[in-house]
Parts: C-alpha cells; structure tokens; sequence
C-alpha cells in the first residue's frame, strides 16, 4: 500500500524507506523470538549465542530509525497522515526493541534451565504453543503495518487475550509441579520467567497493532473496549 | 478512389436532373430552388454520417461501426473490417498473456516478479502460500517488508545471486525454502522459491540414523565393557559375580534386541511384496494379540477386545501380525498402572482397521509426525527403561506399508492415544468359517 505522494518525491522514498527500517528490524525480532523458543525447547546453545547477538543490531536499528525520525520531522515538517506514520513508528520501534530484550530474557533463562540440569522440558510444550502464538502475533501485526490494515491489526489485539489465558493456565500447572516436588522449584521459577516474557511480547505486539490503527484511522485505540476498538478498526 | 468520385458525380447528375426537368416545366427559379434543396439534402446526409463517424470514435468502448448507404457505407464497411481484425489481435494476445500466467500460476515453485527497487510485481499462487502475501493487494509492495526473515533480507540487499539462499517460513506450515533471485531485463528480478523441507528432512533422518545406531549400541556396550572390566579386575565372591554377570546379559541381550529389530528391518526393506493370496486368519491373530497383551500388562491394565466383521486380511501373516502386536506392546508400556486399553477391529468389504487405544501418557503434537522414524524417542530416558528399541514404530510403518495400509495416530498429552493401522479393500477376503475353530 503507497501512502499519498507528495511534490518532493525524496519525502516519498524517506518515508518508504523508514517502513522499511522498521519492518526489517522486525523481522530481525521475530527470528530472534523463533531462535529463542527453539533453544528453550532443543537446548541448542548456538541459538542462545545467536539471539543475544541479534540484540545489539536490534538496538542498532531503534537508534537509527529514532533518529530518522527526527530528521524528517525537522525537514519536512509532516503533517495529517505522515506525522502519525512517524509517531507511531517511533513508539513501535520502542515495542519491538521491548520485544527483543524479551527474547534475549527467554535465551538466558532456557541457557540456566538447560546448564543446570536437564529438566523434563518436554512437559513444557504449552511454553511452545504460547511462544508460537505470540510470535504469529508480531507478525501479523507487523504485516498490518505494512499494508496498513487496520481490521488485521484488530484481529491482533484479539488473539492478545488468548495468550494471558495460556498464561494462567502455565502458571497453574507450574504450582502443581512445584507442589508435588520441590526440587522442581528453581527451574519452575525459571520457566515462570519465560512464560512472562512470552506474555509480555504479546502486549508489545498489541501495541505495534494499535499503533496501526492510530496511524490508519487517527485514532488512540490504547485502553479502550476492545469491541470499540474492532469498530473502530472497521469504520 | 474511382468509385468514390463516380457516386459523387452520379449524385450531382441526380440533382441535376430534376433541377433540368424542374426549369423546363415550371421555370428557372424553381429549378435553381429544387436544386439547392437537393444540395441541402445532401450536405444533411453527409454531416450526419460525419456526426456518427465522431460520436463513434469519441466512444470509449467501440462497439459496431455505425452503418450507413450510400458513400459512407464504403468507409464504414473498411472501419468495421479493420476492427474486428483489431479485436481478434487483441483477443488472441489476451489468450496468449491468460495462457502464459496459467502456465507461471500452474508452476510447483514459488515465483515472484519483483522490479527494480525490489517491489512486487506478480506472483503465482505457490509464491502466496509460501510467502504470505497476495497476488492482488500486495503488488508494489517491496518484497521485504512482507517476507522479513533476516536471511532473506542479506541475501536479496548483498546483490550476489549466484547461489539460493535457505530460509524458513513461519506462516502455516513450517517449511524450508531455498530462494534464488534470477535477475533479468536490467532491473527486474525473478524470485524462486523451491520447497526443499522434504529433502531437508530425509537429509537430517540420514544423519540422526548413523549418529543414533552408533549411540544406541554403545550405551550398552559401554556398560558392558564396565563390568568384564570389574569382573577381570576384582577378586568377587560369586553371587556378586553371579549378580553382574546377569546384568551383562541383559545389557548384551539388549544389544540383540537392536540389531534383531534392524535386521527385521531391513528385510522388510528388500523383501518381495507380501503375498496377495495368502489368508491371515483375523480371529487367531486377534485372540493371540488380546492374550499377549494380558501377559504383558500381568493385569495391571483393563484389557479389551471389540471385533465386527468377519473379514479376513491378505498378505504375509507374521509381519501383520508383528506390526499389530507393537502396537499393542506400546499401548501396554505406555499406560500407567489401571488405565485402559481397547483393541478395536472394524472389517467389512470396503476395508478393515485395527486400532488400538489407550489412556495412556499420551504423545505432544509436535512430535507425532516423528514417531515412525528410526530411534525417534519423545523422552529419551523413558522408553528405554520400559525395554524399547525405539524400531517399532519404524517396524509397524514398513510393514503395513507392505500391505498397503497406512497408520494414523491420533493423541493428546495425558489423556491417551490412538493407533489405527487402515487396510484398503484390496487386502480384504472373507473369513473361512473355519478359521475360528482352529487351535
């Protein structure tokens, strides 16, 4: 989808190109959350190795883009739909480098759980199915924005509940474990901690969705009903 | 150009001629008058066809040339040739483009066209599926802000095309692509996506097979290298000699166990199709499955049979027999102490199925596309307490696709699970009445 066109086509291809940034960085997150989960579940330490690499280019890209951002609010002095662009990817680059230290959290604690000792992670196939959802989340949110759809940005904040319910019910099943054998705690507790950061990027991808709608329909659709939200999201 | 000027001057001699008659009878202004009201009938007929010849050619759809008598129907009759020729041309070309994108939609691979600054510019439907993205909304969109995979990106911005590069795809279903970019026409591209998860997989089941044999029979081993070391080394009193010496034997016994069920294999491998005339009596088998479950489980588990049908299978008796029994074997394993198992045979004319189901530990989703490979364990430490090999499933698998069945298996995590193994018609006879007699 092309925004409207402006007399300077170099405004056009600035603004092109920020889109662009912002969704290679994404793609970047995604594969460092993929990487992430795998670890967890195959104990692969190369995998850990590689997403907390990837961290330092994530960081990379929010600085730049900032900064792009900046640049062309001084120069062109955006108005209407441009000015809501560049706002909204200056807080979504904030959500996805948020996204990122989740990932970087999950390596580092799988690395403890697997360093440790060889937990029966196999139980933990809902860490699995959470992390996937939450990673379908970002990126279909990452592909609302660059179609600038918003009814599929809503369709994110939907799937955003499903994944708080998955959390509970781990969170159940982590205290019966720990309950039943108290060995089990530390490494409980460690994947406690994952299944947060999991949670968490599936708020972060939330906001990324929101920040589609605000830049498609001009509407703030943070902390609202989510009925209103779909609505508005359809208007 | 003749016949044109030759109507003309037929049309003057027309006027001419009642404008003659005219002052001849009735005088010479009458005469002048009939001739300019001729001349006037004239130029109305000529700027009316020039009228509709504009109206025509200022209509965005064509439609038919207008038709007309006289001089204008020899321009329009040459118009309307011309056009129908243009709209056969047309057609033809639009076949030829419909004829072409069938034949890029109808290609196994995936295929995007993208243009000079990497936007899209059409893809097949492969190339949807594969990558997410859509054929109708999604052109001049640059490629990378849909297929965002880090790999990707590096490969399409490093400009070097000379080999694919391998990316997996998140969306659906989990594949492996290898991408290559064909560059053509100054700066377009053409974008390849071949699907190789299939070869990848055989590639890594290759590997993991050497890697696993070796492994598998070198714990055993090693355990017995162990105690021949303590045995030779130590003076021991003989019932500790006596204890280790078991221990020994099961390890060796275990090794045995291995190598047999990869013997069994790799027979199964290269011996000729199963007899197609050769009956398997379905109530022996069945009675001896049910009673070799019995025994194993030493009633600890609540055993059922459940058979309809009299139908009998064709093929070889000891490999069905084998691949059922595994699969009874596991369910026993595999179910704590007072679950269920239910042995379920269904036979009729248009085929048969055993199932076994059980409300045992139950199979996480991910891993039963896995299971019939060789040496695939779910829990590496729990099968081989509980005596596997961790060949029977691939055992099961190769046999029964001997006979032309297939396995389904259907579970989930703590509530149990469920083999059917489904024969097809062809494998199917009716039972001799005298087959349940028998022993």
């Amino acid at each position: 989808m092309q925004t409207s066109e402006h007399l300077s086509k170099q405004y056009d291809s600035d603004l092109d190109t920020l889109r662009a940034h912002v969704l290679q960085m994404g793609g970047l997150v995604e594969a460092q959350i993929l990487a992430a989960i795998d670890g967890f579940s195959t104990g692969n330490m190369e995998l850990f190795e590689r997403v907390i690499e990837t961290e330092l280019r994530v960081n990379g890209y929010e600085v730049s883009i900032d900064t792009d951002c900046s640049h062309i609010i001084v120069r062109r002095q955006p108005a209407a739909t441009d000015l809501r662009l560049i706002m909204a990817v200056s807080k979504t680059v904030t959500d996805l480098e948020r996204i990122g230290d989740e990932a970087e959290k999950i390596a580092r604690r799988s690395k403890q759980i697997h360093e440790r000792d060889r937990l029966k992670v196999q139980r933990f196939g809902q860490i699995r199915h959470v992390g996937n959802i939450a990673v379908q989340m970002l990126r279909q949110a990452l592909d609302a924005f660059a179609r600038l759809d918003a009814e599929q940005a809503a369709q994110v904040v939907r799937e955003d509940m499903t994944i708080d319910d998955e959390f509970r019910s781990i969170v159940r099943q982590l205290i019966t474990f720990m309950m039943e054998d108290p060995r089990t705690i530390s490494s409980a507790l460690d994947v406690l901690w994952i299944a947060k950061a999991i949670e968490r990027i599936g708020d972060h991808a939330k906001n990324v969705a929101e920040n589609v709608i605000y830049i498609v329909k001009g509407t703030d659709v943070r902390h609202t009903r989510f009925e209103d939200l779909e609505r508005e999201a359809r208007s | 150009m003749n016949s044109v000027l030759v109507r003309i001057l037929a049309a003057a001699a027309w006027l001419a001629i009642p404008a003659l008659i005219g002052r001849m009878a009735i005088g010479a202004d009458a005469g002048w008058a009939l001739f300019a009201g001729g001349l006037l009938i004239l130029l109305g007929y000529h700027a009316t066809n020039l009228r509709r010849l504009l109206d025509w050619l200022a209509r965005k759809d064509p439609g038919d040339v207008p038709e007309a008598s006289g001089v204008w129907d020899d321009a329009f009759a040459l118009l309307h040739r011309r056009e129908r020729r243009l709209a056969q041309e047309r057609q033809r070309l639009a076949r030829l483009v419909v004829r072409y994108s069938q034949a890029g939609r109808a290609l196994p691979d995936g295929v995007v066209i993208l243009d000079g600054d990497d936007r899209i510019v059409w893809c097949n439907s492969k190339a949807e599926a594969r990558f997410g993205i859509d054929g109708n909304t999604d052109v001049g969109q640059p490629i990378t802000n849909l297929v965002r995979q880090p790999e990707f990106v590096k490969y399409l911005a490093a400009r070097d095309y000379t080999g694919p590069a391998q990316l997996k795809t998140g969306r659906g279903a989990a594949l492996t692509l290898s991408v290559q970019i064909i560059p053509y026409d100054d700066a377009q591209k053409l974008l390849l996506a071949r699907d190789i998860t299939q070869a990848e997989r055989l590639e890594t089941m290759r590997r993991d097979f050497v890697a696993n044999v070796s492994h598998e029979l070198r714990t055993p081993l090693t355990v017995l290298m162990g105690f021949l070391e303590t045995v030779r080394e130590l003076k021991l009193d003989p019932d500790r000699a006596r204890n280790y010496m078991g221990m020994m034997a099961d390890q060796a016994s275990r090794m045995q166990h291995i190598i047999d069920d990869l013997l069994t294999l790799s027979a199964l491998e290269v011996a000729p199709q199963p007899p197609w005339d050769r009956q398997v009596p379905m109530r022996t088998v069945l009675a001896s499955l049910c009673a070799d479950a019995e025994a194993l489980s030493g009633g600890r588990h609540h055993i059922s049979l459940d058979a309809h049908g009299d139908w009998d299978l064709l093929g070889a008796e000891s490999e069905i027999a084998s691949a059922l029994r595994n699969l009874v074997t596991n369910a026993v394993r595999y179910t704590p102490e007072g679950g269920e198992i239910r042995l379920i045979w269904r036979s009729s004319d248009t085929g048969a199925s055993f199932a076994v189901e059980d409300s045992g530990v139950g199979i996480a989703t991910e891993h039963i596309p896995r299971l019939t490979e060789r040496f695939y364990r779910v829990d590496s430490g729990r099968s081989r307490e509980t005596g596997g090999t961790g060949l029977g499933l691939a055992i099961v698998k190769h046999a029964l696709l001997r006979h032309q069945a297939s396995l389904q298996i259907e579970s989930e995590p703590g509530k149990g699970s469920r083999f059917t193994a489904s024969f097809p018609a062809r494998r199917i006879a009716a039972a001799h009445p005298s087959t349940g007699v028998v022993t």
